[in-house]
């Protein structure tokens, strides 16, 4: 599948794409889509860090909308109320979320299957519930405004413009880095499991220690991508990280492609595409027409936009060449 | 090299091996045979830590295993395949050999992701020596074919390719036989002398009997989880005993 990456179709695409990221933001492009933009390259964060747990080790997590939301209000409440400085607090969080994903995740890890999914959701209904009721940290369901913004030196990202930059390095950095992780050793241990917990076992690679920690990675994802979401609106309450959010990480997976770590783009941009901006015209009847589209996808390319799109264009050009071939 | 000290391995009210003494020596190829529910998989399964024994002792040159985990075993030196196989589906054949040099490279995920040069270094070896085993198995050419797209025959020789990755002292192929034809048998029994002339240990659970007597220098018959004859193939093919328990007593046969 790497080798497949490495091919003339793979570098297109990330050509494409980074041209994209570059041109967008200086045209009119700047006043609409922004903001789209920026929450893309948040929810790939999170998106990639369930790739590489669901896709590429192999275990469900129906519960990444906690990581997220703990990484938010722990930049929040450290940020606004503490005066910690916004970048500490995002650090910190980031921390404090791995440890509390290490700690529960040798008991959740027991389970499979069914029975994971099952545990990870309660954790998600549990976070989503904390962050309503512990009132005097997190101003409860009304949530807490007038967080402050993110800023090195001097230079303040008050603009949608300067974060749109920010969120994307984030972005890019963490792609590429589960991309160097996927095509590692450890990459190879995480596949293994997936593939065959027994032979896995048989061949030295402790199991348990490494889903555990691709659960640890996939959380610190998350959490930075929920402190960038907390700076970027300045303000935060628990409807972000319900149990529907966990379910939209699930889908933007799914349909950008489980097992590629680009793919997670495609699945974010899809999902959010679709549900700001393309369907807000036919009213009341999105959900529906987005509940098609998403079947589609499914019937059509059962392995995610990325691997299905790549697929198309080999298919396309196959057919272009062999006709240029005929006399 | 492996030693069992009164094995005994009970699941619920079955008793699946029962104070079975054995000792397997090193530099040789020893097979197990007996009829189905003999308890040779058992066997494995507990040597390979899959679970726990339930009396006795098990010894791996000198050092206790009851209690190690299965992936410290492979460290120590104790590969096996699989009865169904088991290669991982989601990766190339190379990429299936490289996974079986896990437990002698190091580089965690932080040298994995920011590309450290120990990362490079670990990561060239890895495949030069998953290549040299694909190679010793004959599948070099396959390398880059997805695991699972190869006939049954070469997918047994890979899961010993990948078993031999791991660098083993004590080699355990679990049924290699199995599914092969004749000619593909044969070249089974070419690599497996082969791999004991490494210096790897081979113990073997085999149905075939042309296979097992053509190959192994040592033969240990199990039947109802008791060790019932030891001894080389030809003492073996003429003991009473091993005889009536393959096709049964002679008054049970009329």
């Amino acid at each position: 599948m790497f080798v497949r990456m490495q091919s003339k179709a793979g570098y297109l695409i990330a050509a494409a794409l980074i041209v994209l990221l570059l041109l967008i933001p200086f045209d009119w492009f700047l006043v609409r889509y922004t903001t789209l933009m920026i929450f893309i390259g948040i929810n790939t964060m999170v998106t990639v860090g369930l790739c590489l747990l669901m896709g590429y080790t192999g275990q469900v997590s129906l519960g990444q909308a906690a990581f997220f939301g703990m990484g938010a209000y722990f930049s929040a409440i450290l940020s606004k109320s503490y005066d910690v400085n916004p970048w500490l607090a995002m650090l910190i969080g980031a921390i404090a979320t791995g440890a509390f994903a290490y700690v529960i995740g040798y008991p959740i890890f027991r389970l499979r299957g069914n029975y994971l999914a099952m545990a990870t959701l309660g954790l998600g209904i549990i976070m989503y519930i904390l962050f309503r009721q512990l009132s005097q940290y997190t101003g409860g369901p009304d949530g807490m405004a007038g967080i402050p913004y993110l800023c090195i030196g001097g230079f303040d990202f008050d603009t949608k413009f300067r974060r749109y930059f920010l969120v994307w390095f984030f972005c890019l950095a963490i792609l590429l880095v589960s991309q160097n992780i996927v095509r590692s050793r450890a990459g190879r241990a995480l596949r293994a499991i997936h593939g065959s917990e027994a032979a896995a076992d048989s061949l030295g690679i402790n199991v348990a220690q490494f889903k555990v920690k691709i659960f640890v990675l996939s959380a610190v994802y998350a959490s930075l991508a929920g402190s960038l979401f907390v700076h970027h609106l300045r303000f935060v309450s628990p409807q972000p990280f319900d149990f529907i959010a966990s379910v939209m990480i699930v889908v933007m997976a799914v349909i950008g492609g489980l097992a590629s770590i680009w793919g997670a783009i495609f699945g974010a941009a899809t999902v959010r595409i679709l549900s700001d901006e393309l369907l807000l015209q036919f009213g009341s009847w999105d959900v529906i027409i987005y509940g098609l589209i998403l079947m589609l996808v499914m019937i059509f390319m059962p392995q995610g936009l990325f691997v299905g799109l790549k697929e198309a264009y080999e298919r396309l050009r196959l057919k272009y060449t062999q006709r240029g071939a005929e006399p | 090299m492996l030693e069992t000290k009164k094995l005994c391995k009970t699941f619920g009210g079955l008793v699946a091996l029962d104070n079975l003494d054995l000792a397997i020596e090193a530099g040789r190829i020893t097979a197990i045979i007996g009829p189905n529910g003999a308890g040779k998989t058992t066997l494995f399964n507990l040597v390979a830590g899959v679970y726990p024994v339930s009396k006795g002792e098990i010894l791996f040159r000198g050092t206790p295993l009851n209690n190690m985990a299965t992936h410290k075993r492979t460290a120590m030196g104790i590969a096996r395949t699989f009865q169904n196989v088991l290669l991982f589906g989601n990766m190339t054949a190379l990429e299936n050999v490289m996974t079986g040099q896990h437990v002698r490279s190091q580089y965690g995920f932080f040298e994995a992701a920011l590309r450290l040069p120990k990362a490079h270094r670990e990561e060239e070896t890895v495949s030069l020596k998953a290549t040299k085993y694909l190679n010793l198995v004959g599948l070099g050419m396959y390398a880059q074919q997805n695991a699972l797209d190869l006939p049954l025959g070469q997918q047994k020789l890979l899961t010993i390719a990948r078993a031999l990755a791991t660098e083993p002292h004590f080699l355990m192929l679990d049924e290699p036989g199995a599914g092969l034809n004749t000619l593909e048998k044969r070249a089974l029994g070419d690599l497996v002398r082969r791999i004991r002339d490494m210096g790897i240990s081979v113990l073997l659970v085999e149905h075939d009997m042309d296979l097992v007597m053509g190959l192994a220098e040592r033969v240990v018959v199990l039947d109802s989880g008791q060790k019932i004859a030891e001894g080389t193939a030809a003492e073996i093919q003429r003991n009473q005993r091993v005889i009536a328990a393959y096709l049964g007593e002679e008054e049970e046969v009329e």
